[in-house]
């Protein structure tokens, strides 16, 4: 096949993943909100078909431009829906009572794959001269699996400080019965009723499984994360003869480096564990999500290559 | 940061004592370095850094700060009085980092310490075994000696250190603290045991030793990062194709030493640009460039000779040199109404502007009365009309095929007395010569309108060099490979003990109890501790009858 064909393919087989995504997202929200046995299988396999439509976008796409096909924000984008679905697939292998959460996870991918398809497509073609070494071999896809793995286990941590709130509501005691004042027995028993079904929520794993879950993702995440930001100063050394150089993109590393830090601290640490740390994991992917969508775009500094 | 060794020394202060300063110093002390210290200030390290992301950094883009001084005129004097467009390198950031360090060298010491000594006492015993919640018993008809000995093995092929506790009434009896720090709480009661033969087993200090290692690390890493910011230097230098540059601190186009850098310490050598090549894909956006450079002593030897090109940088005497930009040298001569030579053929350095590849310069004749100075603006590939994209007048091909010099003449007064930019005019007292300006294709002459002769003689290249020295790289560079050395096994090893007891149990039979207590990844603890079980049951089944 042509570059041109290969790239064609490429597109084809991307909106083939979201679309793939987007269904099974919907059986597993299904599947999560009114119990359906055959719905989660059905949303499995669909979530695995639409990895595989997934992974032929990024293989055709680096076939047409000849490169890895991680050279600018889209391709970015391709990858971490890859990175996100995998890591979730494999929890889902190890426990599999959590395959409902998939809706969680597959809508942010979904997001950020038809953002990148919308906003930041180019053709495929060539890098420029700056990036042309093989450290975007390592160093880009080391951040992108560390930054799709940190996300993952931040989309856990959310889901956490909701169903912890869903705990502490239930284990909230109940009101006392108040002669005369506003609470009557009727309305007592309204409150109980809500706190004893709070909604689809309840239906979470639960808290500590959820806390645990995101732990060991981040704990997965964080190591790659730092080899990431290390292969770029390594690079950086490279290509510009200083490691370190408080560029905004290095700045934002370091930044959403120092907040997953202090969360796994945060997790051995009384007073921290729990919601604290869980809070810090939303701030975390934040910041994430500003390195690599308002640093691109936004702030001017060398890794301005996205558009 | 893992779990403390021990226990915290709870030492009960008699009641009647005042607090007095040194008790609220040692507080002050004792919070600063715990854990909750260092996650606050790392918070604030995230936050302070936000900032130097927010504003434009002078040691970055010193351009954009100016500009940021120009847009806010009122507002930009203060934020550098408070440190806003160095943030990296302010007194407050600085304030923040080194609390931080302060904080996890006061951590690492009693942590360092108390793994030493732990690592020095045998696996203490367990007590009574019925206490803990992760527990595993089978009878088996091998003598308790056998089955000690099959746990030994079992216990050691899975990497614990392991502690034999001969027979005797266990010493500290049940629940002794000492012997089962910090996991009392999950302990439940039970009576005490007749014990004939006890395994007391542990593993994963390593854990404790490699996040130990990644702290250090983190402090070899600023060690080394400081060594090379004080002790290197960073420059910028153009080198003009077939001229041979020296490296002293005059020529280069911009120098930031470091604070202990000393000028005699720069490398004697030269460097010689011998060609240098750009080339472009098919949509003009760069393909790449590359410099051939030749390095030569200061006798004019050559030493040795590479292509340069981004992410291929040259190493001279430790000097690393890497390609940063480059521009264009038309050569100019200028000659008077009578043929004099009022400039012999010069060569004018442009700025190239990298999203059309124009580029600009200036000459200045001071010779000519009344002087004359011309703005030159160069193109690479000038094209009109039906040639451009968008119905444009005229375009720029960045390919090097048609150089075209558009001059633009002006007469006057230069003030050349005046230091200015080689680049551009000061047009303060000069007036436009004639009313057009001069188009010159390579080898072409103009008139202008005072009569003088302007010609394009000649076009050269230059290409723009970063020269770095940084002492700390190999300390830095160490320091990041530890570091990550450290992290991986402090975030998956675990720590475990396991108490193994074998006890007579009936004529014939022997009871083994084991039990264990896990830091980290407690669930999968019990069914660790279940295969470990059924790995001693099956050494001590292999094990001779007891009554051979």
């Amino acid at each position: 096949m042509s570059p041109a064909e290969l790239a064609t393919l490429s597109d084809t087989l991307a909106w083939l993943a979201v679309v793939s995504y987007v269904v099974a997202a919907a059986l597993f929200g299904l599947e999560f909100s009114f119990r359906v046995g055959w719905l989660g299988p059905a949303g499995l396999a669909v979530t695995v078909a639409g990895l595989a439509a997934n992974l032929g976008a990024a293989v055709a796409r680096g076939l047409a431009a000849g490169r890895v096909p991680w050279g600018n924000m889209y391709e970015f984008s391709i990858i971490v829906g890859i990175v996100t679905v995998a890591g979730f697939l494999v929890w889902v292998y190890r426990r599999p009572e959590i395959r409902p959460l998939g809706v969680f996870v597959l809508l942010p991918a979904v997001l950020a794959m038809a953002l990148g398809g919308l906003v930041f497509r180019v053709p495929a073609g060539p890098l420029v001269p700056a990036l042309n070494s093989r450290w975007i071999v390592i160093h880009v896809a080391a951040a992108i699996t560390g930054s799709s793995v940190l996300c993952l286990a931040a989309v856990f941590s959310i889901l956490y400080l909701v169903k912890d709130r869903v705990e502490r509501r239930q284990r909230a005691p109940a009101p006392p019965l108040v002669a005369g004042g506003a609470k009557t027995a009727d309305r007592v028993e309204v409150d109980q009723a809500v706190a004893r079904h709070a909604g689809i929520w309840d239906r979470l794993p639960s808290a500590d499984t959820l806390d645990e879950l995101a732990y060991r993702t981040t704990a997965f995440g964080f190591p790659i994360w730092t080899f990431a930001i290390i292969a770029g100063a390594i690079w950086a050394q490279a290509a510009w003869g200083r490691y370190w150089g408080w560029d905004p993109k290095e700045t934002w590393s370091f930044i959403s480096w120092t907040i997953f830090a202090a969360y796994l601290h945060a997790r051995a640490t009384a007073g921290w564990r729990g919601r604290r740390a869980a809070w810090l994991a939303v701030v975390g992917l934040a910041a994430l999500a500003f390195n690599f969508y308002a640093v691109n775009t936004v702030i001017v500094g060398l890794h301005s290559y996205g558009q | 940061m893992a779990v403390e060794l021990r226990p915290p020394a709870a030492r009960p202060e008699p009641p009647s004592r005042r607090p007095g300063l040194g008790h609220t110093l040692r507080q002050a002390w004792r919070e600063y370095r715990s854990m909750r210290t260092a996650l606050v200030l790392l918070v604030v390290l995230a936050a302070a850094s936000i900032l130097g992301s927010l504003f434009p950094q002078e040691g970055i883009s010193p351009r954009r700060v100016d500009q940021y001084f120009g847009d806010h005129p009122a507002l930009a004097p203060v934020l550098d009085r408070l440190g806003l467009f160095d943030v990296f390198g302010s007194a407050w950031y600085m304030a923040i980092y080194l609390a931080l360090l302060g904080a996890l060298v006061a951590c690492l010491v009693p942590r360092s310490r108390a793994l030493v000594r732990v690592l020095r006492s045998r696996p203490p015993r367990g007590g009574s075994l019925d206490r803990y919640r992760t527990r595993a018993v089978f009878d088996t008809s091998a003598s308790p000696e056998q089955a000690i000995r099959a746990a030994r093995t079992v216990l050691r092929r899975h990497h614990y250190r392991v502690a034999d506790h001969p027979d005797g009434p266990d010493p500290w009896g049940p629940g002794d603290p000492e012997g089962v720090p910090r996991l009392v709480g999950e302990l439940s009661r039970g009576g005490p045991p007749v014990s004939r033969g006890e395994l007391a087993a542990e593993k994963g200090y390593l854990r404790e030793a490699s996040s130990l290692l990644f702290h250090v690390s983190l402090l070899v890493l600023l060690v080394g990062l400081a060594y090379g910011k004080g002790y290197g230097y960073r420059g910028q230098a153009a080198i003009v194709e077939g001229q041979t540059w020296a490296n002293a601190r005059v020529a280069y186009d911009t120098f930031t030493p470091g604070r202990f850098f000393g000028l005699t310490r720069l490398a004697p050598f030269q460097l010689r640009l011998d060609d240098f090549t750009n080339s472009f894909h098919d949509n003009n956006t760069p393909k790449e460039f590359v410099s051939r450079l030749t390095a030569l002593d200061l006798d004019g030897h050559p030493t040795q000779s590479q292509r340069v090109a981004p992410n291929r940088p040259m190493t001279v005497d430790g000097v690393r040199i890497f390609q940063s930009d480059y521009g264009y040298v038309p050569v100019v001569r200028v000659l008077g109404k009578d043929g004099t030579e009022l400039l012999a053929p010069q060569e004018v350095l442009t700025l190239r502007d990298p999203a059309s590849e124009w580029s600009t310069g200036a000459v200045k004749v001071t010779r000519a009365h009344p002087q004359v100075g011309l703005e030159l603006t160069m193109f690479t590939g000038l094209r009109t009309a039906p040639d451009c994209p968008g119905g444009a007048p005229f375009c720029n091909d960045p390919r090097l095929v048609r150089p075209v010099l558009v001059v633009l003449p002006y007469q006057g007064d230069l003030q050349a007395d005046r230091a200015q930019s080689v680049f551009t005019l000061d047009r303060t007292r000069l007036k436009p010569l004639g009313d057009r300006p001069l188009l010159l294709g390579l080898g072409q002459s103009g008139e202008l309108a005072n009569g003088l002769e302007v010609s394009f003689t000649g076009l050269k290249q230059y290409s723009v060099f970063t020269l770095a020295r940084d002492p700390g790289v190999p300390i830095v560079a160490a320091a990041a490979a530890l570091l990550l050395g450290g992290l991986i096994p402090s975030l998956y090893l675990t720590r475990r003990r396991i108490w193994v007891r074998a006890t007579p149990a009936g004529p014939g039979t022997t009871r083994v109890e084991l039990a264990g207590l896990a830091l980290q990844g407690k669930p999968a603890f019990e069914g660790e501790l279940a295969r470990l079980a059924q790995q001693v049951e099956r050494g001590t089944l292999d094990a001779p009858d007891r009554s051979t």
